[in-house]
């Protein structure tokens, strides 16, 4: 009966939702698509004013980037620090999620979900001093030990739920042909959430490549990370937008590219399992 | 029997210690700290209550509160208001293919960093893209980060802008798991789409609402990388936060023992809040 009538309404509600839609994409994407954009600008061209969107693309920002600055030095030691500290924090939070899931014991668990609300300063600060007197500051060490506090509560908030799903009978029955815990997280338990921790080691990765602050203090110039390097860059940026935002781009794309990857685990990775996905 | 409970202990053993070692132990030294001053030589004397007997009558440190607060709930309505919108919006493009939907959820994987970096040329006072669009619709330029009334509401749209999608993630996981039930008898009853939204989803989204409050506020309240990037806490201390503030006395002017007073205090702070709304999320369970 309101069908016929409702029709005209209900074109109006789907024109306008893919009117509010596209704006939505608009100013979600369109200051991204500027920092590429300008990225590929000549530098006469990335300050002209009023800014130019059809321009003639360049490639000098990206070969004065590896020619002005040690930024090949940065990527590569931004990838020691994320890999260590994504392996690091697999290695310890893999089983410790396999034993908080065995035992229902979740205090450890608990303990690190603290250490993701702290302010990051509120570790720093010791870290300093402790690291200081066994004169650490400056080395890869330092840096993916730190990095790891990042990366171990993800890999275990990520993996409870892949040990959880995995029906108790199946340990138990390996109990009884005399299996031992090891040997069950090793040979069944691990094997049957490969997925996750494919999940749980590309957000830690991700996460540690964008940590900015442990790196900032902790690292010297030789050790320094792509995002505390960024820093320096906008430094020099006041006077080489082109460039500045030639390493923006290359700062951001390994994030971006893996989250377009895992985006259907985003939700329970992200949300630490309060949010089902 | 017993060598099983030995050896769960021993695959829990590394990262009970790593927890212990790097942040049980470092905690309690930093409420040490919190008690000591240092001296120019790097000697150490204990002064009890003495660093936070300091914050009171630190006009810096009540600057601190008051920013942090004011980013922090300027921040926070923002995002769940454009969060909610856009989960909204994406929950009714069923059509939508799952590669633009992720690009619409893709800035918040971005280094917050970047996001600074990207926004400094955009919103730069002479030269910016920003300033161009709102001139050329007639209305006045804005100094945006450079001015010390605006830097936390450019902060907080900033902030919006990358975490919005965040929350739109949570919300839109909250969406799916409404019961359809509830929305062909409010049809039948022949409730307006206004109405529907008002009275059905957003008393049953409110749980999830409070779920991603908790975990924006644990972030907004400890903001640091894009204030650090950009200002510094500046034009003039208005964009001076808590986090800033204490990383700036501890690392800047190294007096450990007052940054690290700083830094327990923001801490009980954030564990506050949490704990509030912690206590929110059960009254709204439903």
């Amino acid at each position: 009966m309101s069908s016929l009538a409702n029709r005209p309404s209900d074109r109006l509600i789907a024109i306008l939702d893919v009117v509010l839609l596209v704006a939505a994409g608009i100013a979600v994407l369109a200051p991204v698509a500027w920092m590429v954009l300008s990225s590929f600008k000549e530098s006469y061209e990335v300050t002209a004013y009023p800014p130019t969107i059809f321009f003639s693309p360049t490639l000098d920002n990206y070969r004065s980037l590896s020619e002005t600055t040690p930024f090949l030095q940065f990527g590569i030691n931004s990838l020691i620090v994320t890999i260590g500290s994504t392996a690091l924090g697999i290695l310890l939070g893999a089983p410790a999620a396999f034993v908080v899931s065995w035992t229902r014991i979740t205090w450890p668990a608990i303990v690190t979900l603290l250490a993701r609300m702290a302010p990051g300063t509120l570790f720093l600060l010791p870290w300093y001093v402790m690291f200081r007197q066994v004169d650490m500051i400056g080395t890869y060490g330092a840096l993916i030990l730190t990095h790891a506090v990042i990366t171990m509560p993800i890999v275990i908030w990520v993996l409870l739920p892949f040990f959880d799903n995995i029906p108790r009978s199946v340990f138990e029955a390996a109990q009884v042909d005399g299996c031992s815990p090891v040997r069950i997280f090793w040979r069944i338990a691990l094997p049957l959430v490969v997925s996750g921790l494919a999940v749980s080691s590309i957000l830690a990765f991700v996460f540690s490549w964008n940590y900015f602050l442990f790196a900032l203090v902790l690292s010297n110039s030789d050790t320094k990370t792509l995002i505390a390097a960024s820093f320096n860059f906008i430094g020099e940026g006041s006077t080489n937008w082109g460039g500045l935002m030639a390493a923006a781009t290359l700062i951001a794309l390994p994030p971006l590219a893996l989250a377009l990857v895992v985006q259907r685990w985003l939700i329970s990775g992200l949300t630490l399992g309060a949010v089902k996905g | 029997m017993q060598t099983a409970k030995g050896q769960l202990a021993a695959l829990g053993a590394p990262a009970v210690v790593f927890t212990v070692a790097m942040i049980a132990f470092p905690v309690v030294y930093t409420l040490y700290l919190s008690l000591v001053a240092f001296s120019a030589t790097g000697a150490t004397s204990f002064v009890g209550a003495g660093n936070y007997v300091r914050m009171v009558s630190d006009e810096n440190f009540w600057n601190g509160v008051v920013v942090t607060f004011y980013l922090y709930i300027l921040s926070l309505v923002l995002q769940l208001i454009f969060g909610t919108a856009l989960a909204l919006m994406l929950f009714r493009a069923k059509r939508l293919p799952g590669f633009v939907r992720s690009l619409f959820i893709s800035p918040f994987m971005m280094p917050p960093v970047v996001a600074g970096m990207m926004w400094l040329v955009i919103l730069d006072p002479s030269l910016g893209a920003a300033n161009y669009i709102l001139t050329s619709f007639g209305l006045p330029p804005s100094e945006w980060l450079a001015s010390p009334q605006w830097v936390v509401p450019t902060l907080a749209l900033i902030d919006t802008w990358q975490w919005s999608p965040y929350v739109a993630l949570i919300v839109l996981g909250g969406l799916q798991s409404l019961p359809p039930s509830v929305y062909e008898a409010a049809e039948i009853d022949g409730a307006s789409g206004w109405k529907r939204f008002w009275r059905i989803t957003l008393p049953l989204l409110l749980p999830t609402l409070v779920t991603a409050m908790v975990l924006r506020s644990v972030d907004l309240l400890r903001f640091f990388d894009l204030i650090y990037i950009t200002t510094q806490g500046g034009p003039a201390n208005a964009s001076l936060t808590l986090n800033i503030y204490g990383f700036r006395t501890g690392f800047e002017f190294f007096q450990l023992g007052y940054a690290s007073a700083l830094m327990v205090t923001l801490s009980i702070i954030v564990l506050g809040v949490t704990l509030v709304l912690n206590r929110l999320r059960h009254a709204v369970a439903w």
